[in-house]
């Protein structure tokens, strides 16, 4: 009997045993998020300090979080420098006609291919779903837009990139979605296509639609590899392509001999503020962003 | 209504692929297109016996294999211990931070890296010679350059990457959990029993789709981040087409080596579908 109780007191003491290596846990979990997050802000903030520090603090290295001898003439410089101001104007441009364009174009070819009597649906579909596994590749491609003399155009930026069936599939599916009734009844009032898609669909969608326009927003805003393919005029070179000539620059000194000798900067500062001058946009949207982005992803993952 | 989406997708994406032609061909920009006397094989054989691309294209898979090796179990294991945690505010403000870097382009984070691990007054090499250790010149060194780039990928994406793992949690039947802790089970053992067995699925599926971008080793990421110093362990097949094609404008050859690259990547997508099909009764498409 004494035996019995003897174990019975020994199991609460079993459970708190676990409570406190889940205890641990928890403590270990909280500490190990803490400085995840810190891995990804501390970056931020030390490329912050950098971009107001003064030039001697810089170049010897004294930067750490915090700016060393504040100054705020980098940033005038940056925001006076008429290739940054332009090619930030490029930026904004290419976001907003390339998204305004591409979302209007995969919409349209969403809403049809959305529909089941739609004759050779699945054969449209396949041309389009096999440009997803395969592609010509970037020589071909770029022989295409010399051929229909884009090249260092502003649209070449755009144009290529309008119908992108990952989205389409997402906007399709949504209007699948749907219900069949609100057509139906559209139809008897006399609408035609285009009328259903623009009074009936299109304010259903708007939630997928902010999300598609978001995701294309942001890759035209990030893209630099299409630009670094097709322009060398610098009058219509985008914020990103700029950016990348600017980092790659530094060693080539083609800043320095740049830099007014009376102004208290380094390259480096220059640099630093000009990566966080172009992270704000980014960082201005990002509540909406990461709201729909992560619907947006959850839907492809669903169906796409 | 249709019709300028398939003229878009006909002009843009199939006019290429009838370009590919060209890897078949002597093309030559003045001879044009039609002009271009036919060749057969011959790129294709430079390419399998050329040194330069020998090394390419043991780059792509190097730089690609330890991207998956380390890169792909990460975002699994932060999705299980966000999982656990239990204050909503703070999983919250976790899932907000480490989401960011995903929306930030290559030349910002490229950037941001060379900033950090420059000898010249970067915040890393400052924490090295505290230690009393030597700084490294970390985008100048042939032996940890690949490790710049396979860090700088995992803090780019690691976070966004759990959301994945994160939504298939939300599936899982909760009553299971519950009848764990009933059978006496703790927070690890319903982890290792229902928790992971539940998403195992998803994991496969993502797995398999990490594959078919085997020969994608981020050509965007290194086109940022490398110089001619680290071509010699960073040059992957995507950087090499755009100099070969782009620089030496060496069209034809540099098209039979993107060709090679989509041959080898559309089978491997296919391949592992009806992989995916056939043992988890469930593809990607």
């Amino acid at each position: 009997m004494d035996h019995k109780q003897a174990l019975e007191g020994l199991q609460p003491r079993g459970v708190i045993k676990t409570s406190f290596s889940e205890k641990c846990f928890t403590v270990f979990n909280y500490v190990f998020f803490i400085l995840l997050g810190l891995t990804t802000l501390l970056p931020f903030v030390n490329l912050l300090a950098k971009s107001l520090s003064s030039e001697s603090a810089v170049i010897s290295g004294r930067v750490g979080l915090l700016p060393v001898g504040l100054q705020f003439e980098t940033y005038h410089y940056v925001l006076q420098d008429s290739m940054f101001l332009n090619s930030l104007k490029v930026s904004i441009a290419l976001t907003v006609i390339g998204t305004a364009c591409s979302l209007f174009l995969t919409t349209l070819t969403a809403y049809p291919l959305s529909k089941v009597r739609l004759r050779g649906r699945k054969g449209i579909l396949l041309i389009f779903v096999f440009t997803m596994l395969f592609s010509g590749g970037l020589i071909p491609t770029y022989l295409l837009m010399q051929n229909l003399n884009l090249v260092n155009s502003f649209p070449v930026l755009f144009l290529p990139a309008m119908v992108n069936v990952y989205n389409m599939l997402i906007i399709k599916n949504y209007f699948e979605g749907l219900p069949e009734e609100l057509e139906e009844s559209a139809k008897l009032d006399g609408a035609g296509n285009v009328r259903i898609l623009m009074s009936v669909m299109l304010p259903l969608s708007l939630p997928v639609l902010a999300t598609i326009g978001l995701f294309f927003a942001v890759a035209f805003w990030n893209d630099y590899f299409t630009a670094m393919i097709y322009i060398s005029d610098p009058a219509i070179k985008p914020m990103q392509l700029y950016l990348k000539e600017l980092l790659v620059s530094s060693s080539g000194d083609f800043l320095k001999d740049n830099i007014d000798a009376a102004i208290n900067t380094t390259p480096q500062s220059i640099q630093a503020s000009s990566i966080l001058l172009a992270t704000i946009p980014i960082l201005l949207v990002y509540p909406f962003l990461q709201k729909y982005f992560v619907k947006g992803v959850l839907v492809g993952s669903v169906k796409g | 209504m249709l019709v300028p989406g398939i003229l878009f997708i006909l002009l843009f994406k199939y006019t290429p692929m009838y370009g590919i032609t060209i890897a078949f061909k002597d093309f030559n920009i003045f001879t044009g297109f039609a002009d271009s006397p036919w060749v057969g094989w011959k790129h294709f054989e430079r390419l399998f016996t050329s040194p330069d691309f020998a090394q390419v294209f043991r780059n792509t898979v190097i730089i690609s294999f330890l991207k998956i090796v380390i890169l792909f179990p990460l975002p699994i294991v932060v999705a299980l211990m966000l999982n656990e945690m239990r204050n909503m505010i703070f999983k919250r403000t976790v899932q907000t931070v480490i989401y960011l870097p995903h929306f930030l382009s290559w030349v910002i984070v490229g950037g941001l890296f060379m900033d950090l691990l420059s000898t010249n007054g970067g915040i890393v090499n400052k924490a090295l010679t505290a230690m009393g250790m030597e700084p490294i010149a970390f985008f100048l060194d042939n032996s940890v350059f690949r490790s710049v780039l396979i860090t700088s990928a995992g803090w780019k994406e690691t976070g966004w990457s759990t959301i994945v793992y994160l939504a298939a949690f939300t599936t899982i039947d909760p009553m299971l959990y519950e009848a764990a802790r009933m059978d006496g089970a703790g927070r690890w053992k319903q982890l290792w029993h229902i928790t992971l067995p539940g998403i195992a699925p998803v994991i496969i599926l993502m797995f398999i789709l990490r594959l078919g971008s085997v020969l994608e080793a981020g050509t965007e990421q290194i086109l940022v981040m490398y110089n001619p110093v680290v071509y010699q362990v960073s040059d992957v097949i995507g950087t090499y087409v755009y100099r070969r094609g782009l620089g030496s404008q060496d069209y034809s050859f540099s098209t039979a080596v993107g060709l090679f690259e989509a041959v080898i990547s559309f089978t491997l997508v296919i391949a592992g579908n009806a992989a995916s099909r056939k043992y988890l009764q469930r593809g990607i498409w």
